[in-house]
């Protein structure tokens, strides 16, 4: 492998820190502020639920009981910048636990990131998040 | 110190000798070894408690104060108290002479011991005691002959002391002096299918269909459940109510748990999930200690609860304060302890807010449906198999794949089935190695590497009815889906499930199919929610893989086999038709026109679109 491509693996796992690190402490603590993190045109999935563009992410994510997230596995990979119009592209996997104000129980949960250097700054392309629940319909 | 099992000294001593006891128990052979005792070692304390480990010295001597499990340590506070112990001693009593002393245990249940009780008539026996205690009664739980000796339990702790102190006070007809032991312990149960049946005949018994009540009211003490130790009290005992609760009446509203000796109440979390609609919470005369106490309930939507008769609320001086702050844990309360709560003045806030419900799967496009299902049910036939080789053809050349493995945070990582070492051995968990050198080995590089890592993971069979996936990307050039599901082990013994999310991004390959750029796997075990539904959706084991997958392998270049080109072009055709939503005559030609390579029909599909050269009968399907 090329220096450059190692370099990117060891930027992908340091940059999924830092964004986690942002990213569940803008949803548990400054949800008003989370869709900034998105593109404009970024897609949320929620359970299922799709949500297109930073507005309205906005407002489903203010409908969502408060929370607490507790990270416990991360794992990053690039993505080969020919396919995503030569821009920075980084596949993060966030696992751990989830608690809702609601009913106070910790519960499993999978989130799936796609992030995208835009102008200096990481936006989430498409976010991918499923609690650890049957989906037998 | 309350030591548990506070006559286990004793209890020990007795069951080794036993021909002591009987010796020791006749009343005309007592005073000569009191005095001597007495005018023995006794006030220079410390020899005295030399011997406090020789059982025999201990027997001889007649020593009662053993019985309350006295420690070297704690000597000086059994000197000079009064206590019942001998007051049918002749002997003036000595300064300093120790006297047996009741001591209340940590636990509400004491275990009577009668050695040689069993030379006695049950009825005999008990109506002596009954008669000694008057006018307290008690109920003798458990009763049991062991040996020569009858064990029973109480309940209660004054019983506990009156019997304590009963000790050789009671000569029974035949001379004896009726020996009585108090330890305090919890009679032992395993709770079996039989045990759950019983609990659960007696709770139907107590239930009032109308109400949708259930009084479990003292409920170690109901007539049907004499002979197993069923005491709530005990979390696991408490549990498996729960779960028979939950299982026949799911939606509870009235729960009456007087009067059970309750005293922990962490475990009783898990009311909130398992009866959620439980309205009225009955918990009085019970041991529950403080008002934090309280907190595991606090998510039921409790409009009734009763505590009288705790700790807790002695806690408080001021009533009122008592009243607001279990106000400030159950906000919807209108009664506490039997008295109607004055209208709280509230807030104007949402109340009960919900999540969202989960959808089993996200497209977003839905022309992208055909293509995925058949991807992933022949990729996961071949993940299936006996030989993951095959998938060789499912990766691209320069494939980069990553799997991390975590255990769930209530796994009990004792239980066999649940350890996860062949996949923790190998994850690239992030937060945990951070090393650079360690990341980079951890993530695999090239089909090569990625098929036979792929290769050495336990055998599986996944759920396919099952998954969840969510379509993020389709476009032309790439694909980002994401799955959710459960898996087999087949191959481990008890065939474990387990619980996955995985993420591929896809490319078009040169030869016209599709193959996996970035593939990223978590693994963790299955949820006792998913164990339960797992492979319950129609067929449990994936349609055998075609061979070869014709999605993955590379399109036949000019003339193909007659037979499988067939097969493979239908594909083709599906698959462009999905991703460009032309119709099949106009598929069909512009596969034809590029000899049956899709990433080139796709290209020249591009072109032409953003020059506005196909008509629009060609999207009319």
């Amino acid at each position: 492998m090329s220096e450059v491509a190692v370099k990117n693996i060891d930027n992908a796992c340091e940059t999924a820190e830092e964004f986690t690190r942002v990213f569940y402490k803008q949803v548990d603590n400054s949800r008003h502020l989370t869709s900034k993190l998105y593109l404009d045109t970024g897609l949320l999935v929620w359970n299922g639920n799709g949500i297109n563009g930073n507005d309205k992410i906005q407002k489903f994510l203010m409908d969502l009981p408060a929370s607490n997230h507790m990270l416990k596995t991360l794992d990053a990979q690039p993505i080969a910048e020919n396919l995503v119009s030569n821009k920075l592209t980084y596949l993060i996997q966030a696992c751990g636990d989830v608690t809702y104000q609601t009913d106070d129980i910790k519960k499993p949960f999978q989130q799936t990131f796609l992030i995208v250097a835009v102008d200096g700054k990481w936006k989430i392309a498409s976010d991918c998040f499923r609690l650890q629940v049957p989906y037998n319909s | 110190m309350p030591r548990r099992g506070g006559g286990g000294g004793r209890v020990r001593n007795w069951k080794g000798d036993n021909d002591h006891f009987e010796h020791d128990d006749r009343t005309s052979t007592n005073n000569t070894r009191r005095v001597r005792f007495k005018s023995g070692a006794f006030n220079k304390g410390k020899n005295v408690l030399r011997n406090w480990h020789d059982a025999k010295l201990l027997l001889d001597d007649d020593i009662d104060m053993s019985g309350s499990g006295a420690k070297p340590n704690n000597f000086k506070s059994f000197r000079g108290r009064g206590g019942g112990g001998r007051v049918n001693s002749p002997a003036p009593r000595m300064h300093g002479m120790p006297k047996k002393k009741f001591i209340a245990g940590m636990l509400p249940w004491y275990q009577i011991i009668i050695p040689y009780g069993a030379k006695h008539e049950k009825e005999t026996l008990l109506r002596t005691l009954l008669s000694h205690l008057s006018p307290e009664i008690f109920i003798p739980h458990y009763y049991k002959i062991n040996g020569n000796a009858v064990h029973f339990y109480v309940d209660d702790v004054k019983i506990a002391e009156k019997l304590f102190h009963a000790d050789r006070k009671i000569t029974m007809p035949d001379g004896f002096r009726l020996v009585v032991i108090v330890r305090n312990a919890v009679p032992n149960v395993v709770i079996d299918a039989e045990m759950k049946e019983k609990m659960k005949l007696t709770m139907a018994k107590r239930y009032n269909a109308t109400t949708k009540a259930l009084d479990l009211t003292k409920f170690h003490a109901d007539p049907d459940l004499t002979d197993i130790f069923c005491a709530l009290f005990r979390p696991v005992i408490m549990l498996a109510a729960i779960d028979i609760i939950a299982e026949n009446i799911p939606d509870l509203e009235a729960l009456n748990l007087n009067d059970n000796k309750l005293h922990g109440t962490e475990h009783l979390k898990i009311l909130s999930t398992k009866l959620k609609n439980l309205k009225i919470l009955y918990m009085g005369d019970n041991r529950i200690p403080f008002i934090g106490s309280l907190d595991p309930f606090k998510s039921l939507p409790l409009v009734e609860l009763y505590l009288k008769g705790n700790p807790l609320v002695n806690r408080f001086n001021d009533h009122e304060i008592y009243v607001s702050d279990v106000r400030k844990k159950f906000p919807k309360l209108v009664r506490l302890d039997g008295v109607d709560l004055p209208p709280a003045i509230g807030f104007d806030v949402v109340e009960d807010v919900t999540l969202p419900p989960r959808l089993q799967s996200f497209l977003v496009d839905q022309a992208g449906q055909d293509l995925v299902r058949e991807f992933l049910t022949q990729y996961y036939a071949i993940y299936d198999s006996e030989s993951r080789q095959p998938l060789l053809e499912a990766y691209h050349e320069h494939a980069t794949m990553s799997m991390a493995a975590n255990y769930l945070t209530n796994d009990n990582r004792n239980a066999v089935s649940n350890r996860l070492n062949s996949y923790i051995t190998n994850s690239r968990n992030i937060l945990r190695i951070t090393e650079r050198e360690s990341r980079r080995r951890y993530l695999r590089n090239g089909r090569l590497q990625v098929v036979s890592f792929l290769s050495d993971l336990p055998k599986t069979a996944h759920d396919l009815m099952g998954f969840a996936v969510d379509l993020l990307v389709f476009t032309p050039s790439m694909i980002v889906l994401t799955m959710n599901g459960v898996f087999k082990e087949t191959n481990s013994s008890n065939n474990p499930t387990r619980s996955f999310h995985r993420t591929f991004v896809i490319v078009p390959n040169s030869g016209g199919g599709f193959c996996i750029i970035n593939d990223m796997l978590y693994i963790t075990n299955t949820t006792k929610e998913q164990e339960d539904k797992a492979f319950s959706a129609g067929a449990t084991e994936p349609t055998p893989a075609p061979a070869p997958a014709p999605a993955l392998a590379p399109a036949p270049a000019a003339v193909p086999a007659p037979a499988a080109a067939e097969e493979t072009q239908k594909v083709l055709l599906n698959m462009l038709s999905a991703q460009t939503g032309m119709n099949e005559h106009w598929s069909i030609n512009c596969l034809q026109e590029t000899g049956w390579d899709l990433q080139r029909a796709l290209f020249i599909f591009q072109q032409l679109q953003s020059e506005n050269k196909i008509p629009p009968e060609a999207f009319i399907k």
